[in-house]
C-alpha cells in the first residue's frame, strides 16, 4: 500500500511540473551544463579532444531529461548549442592547421546514449564537410536518417532544429547536370533532405497532442503551438534554396509538403503549415499551383479553419496583383477569380457544416480580390455579391440575417470592402450590393449606411445624376424612411434622439453632394428626387433633410439667372423651385418651432428679391407674408419674437423688390410689430432698428422699375421720438443707461445721415442726459459692460468733434 | 625458485623479436596488470634468442637447458586441471657448467597453433615459450607468454537476421542485423520496423553479450558478461516508424566466437534487443552473431570511411507480403520480458 502512493507521488510530480519546480530544474541542469562545457573547454585548450568530447557528451545528457516543460527545454536547449559552437569551432580550426583527427565521426558513435551521441554526430559531420572529410551528400542523407532514433517528440523537435541550424549553409543548391554534383550532392538531395527533416518533425509535433493525459490538452496545445515555429523552419529553408524554382516547387517540393500535411490529420498542424506555406514562398509559385493548393485544402482536417487559410491566400495575392499599384503581376493565363471562384465553392460545398459567417467570409475574400486585381471588371464583383445573397437564399429565403451574430459582423465587414476599394458611382454599379445589404437585420444595415454617407462625405465624391441619387437613396433606405424592424420606437425618432440627430445630419449633410455641375436641369431632378424621397421620412427627418434642398433650389434659382440668356424658361424654372420651397416650407411648419420654416421663408423672399424675375415681387411677398404669419403665431415667447422680429426687420431692409405699396404695408407693419412687442427694451431696440425701414430700405420705383431708398424723414423722428419716450419709461436704471447710449448712437447716426432736425444741440442734450443718467447708476460689476459701451459712444465722439460738422459738441466727461 | 633464499643467481630473457617488426598486444591478466605480448598467428614459426644471465663472477652447474613451446588450457575455477593441448620441447644445452651469460638461438618451425588465445572469467587459454635449466634440487623456470590470434577467411555464407517478434496484440516489431557473422572491426547495420505499439516504450538499446560457457557434464559453469549496451532509441514510437542501428565493434573487447575447443569450453556472442517500457519493463530478444577475426590489412581508404555512415537497404524483397506489415501479422517469436521496475505488477 505503502508502495503504490510512493508510486503515485512520483508519478504526479512527473506530470504536475509545478512552476517552482521547473525553475529548479532549469536552474540545475543550466548549471551542470556550464560545469561540463567548462571542463570540455579547457581540455580542448590542452588538445585532448577525445577528452573534450567526453565531456561534450555530458554535457549533452542533460538534453535527455523529460522533466523540463518545452520552453524550460527550449533554453536550456539553447545554452548547449551555444556552447557546442565552441568544440565545433575548435575542431574546425584544427582542420584549417592540418591538424584534424579523422575517425571522430566514428569514434563519436561510440557514445552509449543516443541523444548525446547525435548532437555530437551532427557536431562532426558540419565540420567535415566543411572540411571535405567526408562526402557531403552521404553525411547529410546519413544524419536526417539517424535522427529517427529520437522517437521523444520534445527531444527529437530540438535535436532536429539543432541538425537544419547546423546544415544550413552546407545545403547544396546547385543544378543536376554540374559534374562535381556526385560528390557534393544538388538541389535533389537538399530537397530530400529538408522534406525528409520536415515530415519527420511534423509527426513528432503532431504526436505531443496525443501523449498524456486529455485534462491537460489546453496546456498540451498551448505549448504545441510554442513549438510550431521548429517546424516551420524547414518549410523557411526550403524557400530560401535558390534552385528551387517554380517547377520544382510544384513537383517535388508542394506535393511532399501537402502530402504530410494532409495526412497527419492535426488541425493545430495542418493550419499552421498550410498558413506557413503561403507566407514563405513567393507569389509566383503560389499563382502556379493554386489548383493543387486548394484541393489539398479540401482535404484538411473537418476542424481546421479553412476559412483563415483561403483568406490568407487571397488576401497575398491580392497584395501582390496590386503592388506597386500596377495590375500587370497576375498572368494572364492565370485565370485567378475563376480558380478561386470554383475552389471556394467547392470548399463550400464539401464542408455541410461550415457556419455562415466563414463562407461569408470567404466571400469576402473574393470581392477583395475581384475588386483589386480586376478593377474595372464589375461582373466579378458582382457575382460573388450575387452568390452570397444566393447561399443565404437557400438556406431560407427572404430572412433576415439576426442581428449580432458572427454573420451578421461578416456580411457587414464585406458590405464595407467595395465602399473601401471604390468610390460609390462604381459600387452603385454593382446592382447585386443592395440585395445583399437587404439581408441584414435593422443595425446592421444602419452601420453599413452610415459607413457608405460617412465615405462620401469623407472622400467628397460628387453624385453628379438624378439616376444616381435614386440608386444611392435605394441603398440608404433605412436611414430615410421608417424601418419596420427598427428596435427603436417611433417615438424615439426624434430630434431629442442624439443618434438620430448625428445620422440625419449625415444624411442631410450627403445632399451637399449631389451637384450637376454643368446642368441646372439635372440638379432640378435631382432636387425632386429628394423631394420625392424625403418626402416619406417622416417629419422630424424632414426638420433635416429639407433645409438643404429648399437651400439647394434657391441656389438653382441663381444659376437659372445667370444662364438667362440661353434658357429663355429659367423664369418658369425658377417660379417653379419656388413652388416647390414653399410647399416644402409649410410641410415644416407643422414642426413645433417657428423659427426654422420662419428663417427660409425669409431666405426665399431674399433669393426671390435677388432673382428679380417679372414675378419676383409677388413671390417675395408671399414669402414674406408667410414669414410674418409665423412670427405672429409665435406670441407668447417674448425672447423669440423679438428675435423673429429682428430678423423681419433686417430681411424687409435687404429686400429690393417690393413696389411701395407692398413695402409700406409690411414696414408699417413690422413698426406696429415693435411697438406691440411686450418688453420695453425690446419695444425701444426694435423701433431703433425700424428706423432704417424708413431710410436706408429700398422700394421699387414703378416708374422707373428701378430701386431707390425710402428716405423718409418724418417716420424716421417719429421712432425716434417714440423710443425716447419708452426708454424714459424704463425703471430699471441700468437698462436704461444702456438704452439711452444705444438712442444716442442712433442719433449719431442718422446725424452723420443728415437728416434734418438732428443738429449739435440735440446730440448735446442727450450726452448730458446720458452722463446724468450714468452717474445715478452703481459701479458693480454687471455695469462694467455697460460703461464700456458708453466710453466707447464717447471716445468716437471725441474724435469727431475735431470735425467741422461736430462743433459745439459738449462733452463733459 | 631458489631455495636458499639467496636471490636467484641466474636469469633469463627472450628476445623475440630484434628486428621490432612484430605486432604486439596488450593484453589484461587481471583486474590491474596488463602485459604487453607478441603476436603470432597459426603456423608461424616462433624463434628468438634466449638469453640466460648470470651473476658476476658465479656459475651455474645444470643438467640441461630445455625449451617448450606449450599451449595449455586453465580451468580457473579449478587450478588442479590444466590441459596441455601442445607441448614442443628443444634441448638447448647439455648437462654442464654456465659460467658466463650467453646466448642461444632456438626455432620451432611452423608451430601449429590451433586456438585463439583466450583470458576470460572462468578460463584461460595461453601459449607461452618456458626455458628449463635442469638442476639437481629445484629448477630454474622462465616463461614467457605470447598471444596467439586465430585469422579466418570472409565466410561464404553470411545471411543477414531477420525476424518478426512481438507480444501479441501489444508489440510487433521485425528487426534485421546486415549479417549474421561479423569480424571484430565490423559494424552492425540493421533497422527495426515497428509494426504494431500498444504499450509505452522509454527507449530503446543494443547490448553485446557475451556467454561463456565452461565444463562438461555437472561441472558446467555458464557466465554471461554484458561487454555494451548501447541506445539506439529515445522515446516512444509509433506504427510505422523505422529506427536506425548502427554498431561498431571495434571499440569493444571481443573474441572470435569459439566453439567447442579441445571439449572444455565456448565463447559465444549475442545481440539483445531490449526495449523498455514508462513502467521499467523490460522485452527483449537475443539473437547470436558469429565473430571472426579478419586479417589486419590496409583496405580501401574510402570503403573504410563509408562504413561510418553505412545504413541498412532492405535485400530487393523476395516475398512482396513483407513489405506490406500489417497489424494482424502473427508474431513468430515471442519477445522475453522481464520486470525490473518496483511496481507490484497486480
Amino acid at each position: 500500500m505503502s508502495m503504490q502512493k510512493a508510486v503515485d507521488n512520483s508519478r504526479s510530480s512527473n506530470a504536475g511540473l509545478s512552476m517552482d519546480n521547473q525553475e529548479k530544474l532549469l536552474a540545475d541542469a543550466l548549471q551542470n551544463v556550464r560545469q561540463h562545457a567548462f571542463a570540455m573547454k579547457r581540455v580542448l585548450d590542452q588538445q585532448s579532444v577525445m577528452e573534450g568530447l567526453k565531456h561534450a557528451a555530458n554535457m549533452l545528457g542533460e538534453l535527455r531529461t523529460s522533466l523540463l516543460s518545452p520552453k524550460n527545454y527550449y533554453e536550456l536547449h539553447v545554452v548547449v548549442v551555444e556552447e557546442l559552437h565552441h568544440l565545433e569551432l575548435y575542431l574546425t580550426d584544427e582542420f584549417e592547421h592540418g591538424r584534424g583527427s579523422h575517425d571522430l565521426y566514428e569514434v563519436v558513435q561510440y557514445a552509449g546514449n543516443i541523444v548525446p551521441r547525435l548532437y555530437l554526430l551532427i557536431t562532426i559531420g558540419h565540420v567535415y564537410i566543411r572540411a571535405n572529410e567526408l562526402p557531403r551528400r552521404e553525411v547529410l542523407r546519413d544524419l536526417v536518417e539517424m535522427c529517427r532514433g529520437v522517437q521523444h517528440p520534445l527531444r527529437g523537435l530540438f535535436l532536429r532544429n539543432y541538425l537544419l541550424q547546423c546544415v544550413k549553409s552546407l545545403l547544396p543548391d546547385t543544378e543536376e547536370e554540374n559534374q562535381e554534383a556526385t560528390k557534393t550532392g544538388t538541389i535533389l538531395d537538399s530537397l530530400d533532405f529538408i522534406l525528409l527533416n520536415f515530415s519527420e518533425m511534423n509527426k513528432l509535433w503532431v504526436r505531443m497532442q496525443y501523449q498524456g493525459h486529455t485534462r491537460d490538452l489546453q496546456r498540451r496545445e498551448q505549448e504545441r503551438r510554442e513549438l510550431r515555429i521548429l517546424v516551420g523552419t524547414n518549410l523557411v529553408r526550403l524557400s530560401e534554396l535558390e534552385c528551387v524554382n517554380v517547377e520544382r516547387y510544384k513537383t517535388i517540393v508542394l506535393p511532399k509538403i501537402m502530402e504530410q500535411v494532409v495526412s497527419c490529420r492535426d488541425s493545430i498542424a495542418q493550419e499552421y503549415l498550410m498558413e506557413c506555406i503561403i507566407q514563405v514562398f513567393p507569389d509566383e509559385y503560389h499563382l502556379n499551383t493554386l489548383n493543387e493548393f486548394l484541393k489539398a485544402c479540401r482535404e484538411l482536417s473537418a476542424s481546421v479553419n479553412i476559412r483563415n487559410i483561403l483568406i490568407s491566400l487571397i488576401d497575398r495575392l491580392t497584395a501582390y496583383s496590386t503592388r506597386d499599384g500596377s495590375q500587370q503581376n497576375i498572368p494572364e493565363n492565370i485565370q485567378l477569380f475563376d480558380i478561386f471562384s470554383e475552389q471556394i465553392a467547392e470548399v463550400v460545398k464539401s464542408r455541410i457544416n461550415m457556419p455562415p459567417e466563414d463562407i461569408v467570409a470567404l466571400q469576402s475574400a473574393l470581392l477583395n480580390l475581384s475588386l483589386k486585381c480586376y478593377r474595372d471588371q464589375f461582373e466579378y464583383g458582382n457575382k460573388v455579391l450575387e452568390n452570397t445573397r444566393k447561399i443565404f437564399d437557400n438556406i431560407a429565403l427572404d430572412t433576415q440575417v439576426q442581428t449580432g451574430t458572427p454573420a451578421a459582423k461578416e456580411l457587414v465587414k464585406m458590405l464595407k470592402i467595395p465602399i473601401d476599394c471604390y468610390d460609390i458611382l462604381d459600387v452603385l454599379k454593382l446592382n447585386h450590393y443592395k440585395l445583399v445589404l437587404q439581408l441584414l437585420s435593422y443595425r446592421e444595415r444602419h452601420t453599413v449606411c452610415m459607413y457608405i454617407i460617412n465615405s462620401i462625405l469623407d472622400k467628397e465624391t460628387i453624385i453628379p445624376t438624378a439616376e444616381q441619387v435614386t440608386q444611392l437613396f435605394e441603398l440608404l433606405l433605412t436611414l430615410i424612411i421608417d424601418q419596420t424592424d427598427s428596435p427603436l420606437e417611433t417615438s424615439r425618432q426624434t430630434i431629442t434622439n442624439e443618434d438620430f440627430v448625428e445620422e440625419q445630419n449625415l444624411v442631410a449633410r450627403l445632399y451637399n453632394n449631389f451637384q450637376a455641375p454643368n446642368d441646372p436641369d439635372q440638379q432640378y431632378h435631382i432636387i425632386k428626387i429628394c423631394q420625392d424621397t424625403f418626402k416619406n421620412g417622416g417629419l422630424e427627418r424632414m426638420r433635416f433633410t429639407y433645409p438643404p434642398i429648399i437651400m439647394q433650389a434657391y441656389a438653382l434659382t441663381f444659376r437659372y439667372k445667370n444662364i438667362r440668356e440661353q434658357d429663355e424658361k429659367w423664369e418658369k424654372k425658377c417660379q417653379k423651385l419656388f413652388q416647390l420651397c414653399n410647399q416644402l416650407i409649410n410641410t415644416l411648419t407643422k414642426l413645433e418651432t417657428n423659427d426654422l420654416p420662419l428663417r427660409l421663408y425669409l431666405q426665399g423672399a431674399l433669393a426671390a428679391s435677388e432673382i428679380g424675375s417679372e414675378n419676383a415681387e409677388t413671390i417675395a411677398y408671399e414669402f414674406f407674408s408667410q414669414a410674418y404669419t409665423l412670427y405672429e403665431e409665435q406670441a407668447g415667447d417674448t425672447r423669440a419674437q423679438s428675435a423673429s422680429l429682428t430678423l423681419l426687420i433686417g430681411t424687409l431692409e435687404k429686400v429690393t423688390c417690393f413696389a411701395e405699396e407692398n413695402h409700406s404695408t409690411l414696414r408699417q407693419s413690422l413698426t406696429q410689430a415693435a411697438t406691440r412687442l411686450v418688453k420695453r427694451p425690446d419695444q425701444v431696440r426694435t423701433l431703433l432698428l425700424c428706423t432704417h425701414l424708413f431710410w436706408s430700405a429700398q422700394r421699387l420705383n414703378e416708374s422707373t422699375q428701378k430701386s431707390e431708398q425710402v428716405h423718409d424723414n418724418e417716420k424716421v423722428l417719429a421712432c425716434l421720438k417714440k423710443a425716447t419716450k419708452l426708454t424714459t419709461q424704463i425703471m430699471d436704471q441700468s437698462v436704461q443707461v444702456q438704452l439711452y447710449n444705444e438712442l444716442l448712437n442712433t442719433y449719431i447716426y442718422f446725424f452723420n445721415q443728415n437728416l434734418p432736425d438732428i443738429d449739435i444741440t440735440l446730440l448735446n442734450s442727450l450726452i448730458e442726459k446720458l452722463q446724468n443718467e450714468m452717474s445715478k447708476i452703481s459701479s458693480n460689476e454687471n455695469d462694467e459692460f455697460i460703461r464700456n459701451q458708453i466710453q466707447k459712444t464717447f471716445d468716437y465722439l471725441r474724435q469727431q468733434s475735431q470735425l467741422e460738422k461736430f462743433q459745439g459738441l459738449q462733452i463733459n466727461n | 625458485m631458489d631455495i636458499l633464499g639467496l636471490g636467484s643467481k641466474v636469469d633469463a630473457d627472450f628476445i623475440l623479436d630484434p628486428q621490432g617488426q612484430r605486432k604486439q598486444i596488450d593484453v589484461k591478466i587481471d583486474d590491474t596488470k596488463r602485459s604487453s605480448q607478441y603476436i603470432y598467428y597459426d603456423g608461424e614459426d616462433v624463434s628468438g634468442t634466449v638469453q640466460v644471465k648470470l651473476k658476476k663472477n658465479s656459475k651455474v652447474e645444470h643438467q640441461g637447458i630445455r625449451l617448450e613451446f606449450i599451449g595449455q588450457i586453465e580451468m580457473l575455477n579449478d587450478r588442479s586441471t590444466i590441459h596441455e593441448f601442445i607441448n614442443l620441447s628443444k634441448l638447448l644445452g647439455f648437462p654442464g657448467e654456465l659460467t658466463d651469460s650467453s646466448s642461444i638461438d632456438f626455432n620451432f618451425g611452423n608451430v601449429e597453433k590451433p586456438y585463439e588465445s583466450y583470458n576470460g572469467i572462468n578460463i584461460k587459454l595461453r601459449y607461452f615459450l618456458r626455458l628449463t635449466i635442469i638442476k639437481r634440487f629445484s629448477n630454474n623456470v622462465f616463461e614467457r607468454d605470447i598471444c596467439v590470434q586465430q585469422l579466418s577467411q570472409y565466410p561464404e555464407i553470411n545471411n543477414s537476421i531477420k525476424m518478426e517478434v512481438g507480444i501479441e496484440d501489444c508489440l510487433h516489431i521485425e528487426f534485421e542485423y546486415n549479417k549474421s557473422k561479423y569480424h571484430l572491426k565490423d559494424v552492425v547495420v540493421g533497422k527495426i520496423y515497428f509494426l504494431l505499439v500498444r504499450i509505452k516504450i522509454k527507449h530503446m538499446e543494443i547490448a553485446i553479450i557475451k556467454k561463456e560457457n565452461t565444463g562438461t557434464g555437472p561441472n558446467i559453469y555458464a557466465e554471461n558478461e554484458t561487454i555494451a549496451k548501447y541506445e539506439i532509441m529515445d522515446g516512444a514510437p509509433v506504427r510505422g516508424e523505422s529506427i536506425p542501428i548502427r554498431l561498431f565493434l571495434a571499440g569493444y573487447e571481443l573474441t572470435p566466437t569459439m566453439k567447442d575447443v579441445q571439449r572444455k569450453f565456448s565463447v559465444r556472442y549475442f545481440l539483445n534487443l531490449v526495449l523498455v517500457d514508462e513502467e521499467e519493463r523490460r522485452y527483449f530478444k537475443q539473437q547470436e552473431i558469429f565473430l571472426w577475426r579478419k586479417q589486419d590489412k590496409d583496405t580501401d581508404k574510402t570503403k573504410q570511411s563509408a562504413k561510418q555512415y553505412a545504413h541498412y537497404q532492405r535485400p530487393t524483397p523476395a516475398n512482396q507480403s513483407e513489405e506490406n506489415p500489417t497489424e494482424n501479422s502473427s508474431v513468430n517469436e515471442v519477445l522475453s520480458s522481464e520486470n525490473n521496475s518496483d511496481i507490484p505488477s497486480d
